[in-house]
């Protein structure tokens, strides 16, 4: 059967190279090395990351061995925003001065939800508010994984982490989630985007985007767990979708202040099919998770107001 | 009571809880995790007392701040790249005359370095560490057992002298599990320090203050530090002196590379030689005297740590001349068996002919 006989459609063509190759010491099934992956595709060869201490940090680089295939740099966890604008304004001046070559670099910053919303906020918030060209990934898989499962102020209402532990007491977490890209559209930047790696293209697409932009773009990226959300290894592109599916993570983006969704679930699902099945929200009741679906309804319906003005 | 076992971490939380410890704030940090979900577990349900995850090293130190003017007995704990981070508020800890208790449960360096057990923060903990001419007092346990009674007596000295105890732990004690056995009850009501700021009724205000903008009024903070400093020289230096009756030749060493050497002297006395080993417990004050009296005995030392050599200064220091130091160190995070130091005791043995 040659393929004369065919027909070739592809709907979208997903760049071959890895820049963030395979070998690296990620749990089974997780879905934020799979994200780092997608991201780096998007992103291209001419990519400078720093990244913050965590699990991608962690897995990816015990020495000697490196899964980064571009010019990458870790950083202490609060600090990946700062350096990654030092080496912006330092690359602009080099190559105003000709010492560089002058080319279209992407600046990329990353970190996990701790680096993100708790310790390194003030740095992300001065990176937005200097306005650098670069692009800050949050990868946010809703605590302290690298460490054995701590809270984050990242940690959904309820969920039990070994520094949130439920008990007859304790909820388990009991804050609510804090919302890190609204408080990225709060710095007026020209782009934010919610993305998961349940949904590849989507991801890259928003990705692609922020390379295009002139000024700080934040991405920030639902990165299922199964370790820490205690769910079986293979269903971590499922839950993505479930958390998706069930307005728990909305995808959309904020184009200079404009709302759009990206994604919208073709049949709304209740929370329970999202929540079921995570040891996480285990110790729930009935009442706690209508107390979620009732929040989780609310905020969706904020973002879903914001995209029709 | 009996004996339990326990790692390391979790007998320090709960020491503490049992002298008194109404509050903690912690932050993710490996190998120190134990200790934090320790507290959320435990600290936490205790009436009155809190646990709190900090969004930074630098908010659980300053939440210690703010637990101690209010004059509850608090404690933060951490690893080397986060106890960097804490120094500014250990700084005005100092400053302010603040007791707090402060865990380091410390990692191979510099950077983000290991996450194993190394000895590389006796320069940072003993000297400060942060901006200022002030010392914290630092206690360098060897056992789990140890790390438990520690931090108890921490919290006695920090809340009898008003200076902020460094429990110098490391990877290694805090992760090991050991039988301990706790000597004290959790007290029912907890102690209340009169100079805590909860009110001037009855007595004169008080200001807690780290600003002074007259040079000599500075001067006088500082004068009063550091008679509290001579005080503690002078009342509150502990130490092991363990075979040394007739050592030829002497090992110091602290914490678990204290524990390592042990292992090591107790095979070269089977095989004959005549070792002993001199252990700080209290890593500052450093107890200078007493080395230097063991220097009548013998002149032949050998200074052992699990970095590039930073207690063989104060070990120098407190000689002042009367004793050959010789050296052996690991550093990184790299744990060194007692064979590899017994191979070295051995060499240094016979090569100062002392046998």
């Amino acid at each position: 059967m040659g393929m004369d006989k065919y027909n070739v459609f592809a709907a979208a063509l997903v760049e071959k190279a890895e820049y963030f190759a395979p070998g690296h010491r990620a749990c089974q099934g997780c879905a934020e090395a799979l994200a780092v992956r997608l991201v780096m595709k998007a992103l291209g060869r001419d990519t400078i990351v720093a990244m913050s201490t965590g699990c991608m940090e962690i897995v990816s680089s015990p020495l000697p061995t490196t899964s980064w295939n571009v010019p990458w740099i870790h950083v202490a966890f609060e600090n990946s925003s700062a350096v990654i604008s030092g080496c912006a304004v330092g690359m602009k001046a080099l190559m105003r001065k000709g010492r560089v070559e002058k080319r279209d670099i992407n600046f990329v910053a990353m970190g996990g939800d701790g680096a993100t919303a708790d310790i390194g906020m003030g740095q992300l918030s001065g990176m937005m508010e200097r306005g650098h060209k670069a692009i800050y990934v949050c990868y946010d898989n809703e605590a302290y994984m690298n460490t054995g499962i701590q809270r984050s102020s990242s940690t959904p209402w309820g969920a039990s982490t070994t520094t949130s532990p439920a008990g007859s007491e304790s909820i388990g977490q009991n804050t609510n989630k804090k919302n890190m890209p609204q408080i990225a559209v709060a710095h007026d930047i020209p782009y934010v985007a919610t993305a998961c790696s349940s949904y590849p293209f989507d991801l890259m697409e928003k990705v692609k985007k922020a390379t295009t932009i002139n000024g700080a773009s934040y991405i920030h990226v639902l990165s299922v767990c199964p370790t820490g959300w205690r769910i079986p290894f293979d269903e971590s592109i499922k839950y993505g979708r479930l958390a998706v599916n069930s307005g728990v993570f909305p995808l959309y983006e904020v184009v200079n202040g404009k709302y759009r969704m990206t994604h919208k679930p073709e049949k709304f699902l209740p929370i329970t099919a999202y929540m079921k099945g995570q040891g996480r929200f285990r110790h729930l009741k009935d009442t706690d998770i209508e107390r979620i679906q009732q929040k989780v309804l609310d905020d969706y319906n904020k973002i879903l107001k914001r995209c029709e003005e | 009571m009996p004996k339990m076992l326990m790692t390391g971490n979790a007998a320090v939380g709960e020491a503490a809880i049992r002298a008194g410890c109404q509050s903690y704030y912690g932050y993710p940090i490996t190998p120190q995790n134990e200790l934090t979900e320790y507290m959320a577990a435990n600290l936490g349900r205790r009436p009155g007392c809190a646990f709190v995850q900090a969004e930074s090293e630098i908010a659980a130190i300053n939440m210690v701040y703010g637990a101690s003017v209010a004059g509850v007995r608090t404690m933060t704990s951490s690893s080397s790249p986060g106890i960097s981070l804490k120094q500014e508020g250990i700084s005005y800890l100092a400053a302010c005359q603040l007791p707090a208790v402060i865990v380091n449960m410390s990692r191979g360096g510099p950077g983000l370095g290991s996450i194993s057990a190394a000895q590389s923060d006796y320069f940072q903990s003993t000297r400060g560490g942060g901006h200022g001419d002030y010392r914290t007092i630092v206690l360098g346990p060897g056992s789990v057992q140890e790390l438990a009674d520690l931090t108890h007596h921490a919290f006695e000295l920090t809340d009898k002298y008003l200076i902020p105890v460094i429990i110098l732990g490391d990877g290694m004690l805090g992760q090991m599990m050991e039988p301990v056995e706790f000597s004290h009850e959790a007290p029912e009501v907890p102690p209340v320090r009169q100079d805590a700021l909860r009110g001037a009724k009855g007595r004169p205000s008080r200001f807690v203050r780290t600003f002074t903008s007259n040079p000599p009024d500075l001067e006088e903070v500082n004068w009063s530090l550091f008679r509290r400093y001579q005080l503690l020289q002078k009342n509150e230096v502990m130490w092991e002196n363990y075979m040394t009756e007739d050592a030829r030749l002497i090992v110091t060493a602290f914490g678990i590379a204290a524990r390592i050497a042990k292992g090591a002297i107790k095979q070269a006395r089977a095989n004959g030689l005549k070792i002993g080993m001199f252990r700080p417990i209290t890593l500052w004050p450093f107890p200078g005297e007493q080395l230097k009296a063991l220097s009548k005995k013998t002149k032949f030392f050998l200074d052992f740590e699990m970095n590039m050599g930073q207690m063989i200064e104060d070990v120098k220091l407190s000689l002042e001349g009367a004793g050959d130091v010789s050296f052996h160190g690991r550093p990184g995070g790299v744990i060194p068996t007692p064979s590899e130091v017994l191979r070295v005791i051995t060499r240094i043995y016979y090569q100062k002919g002392l046998s």
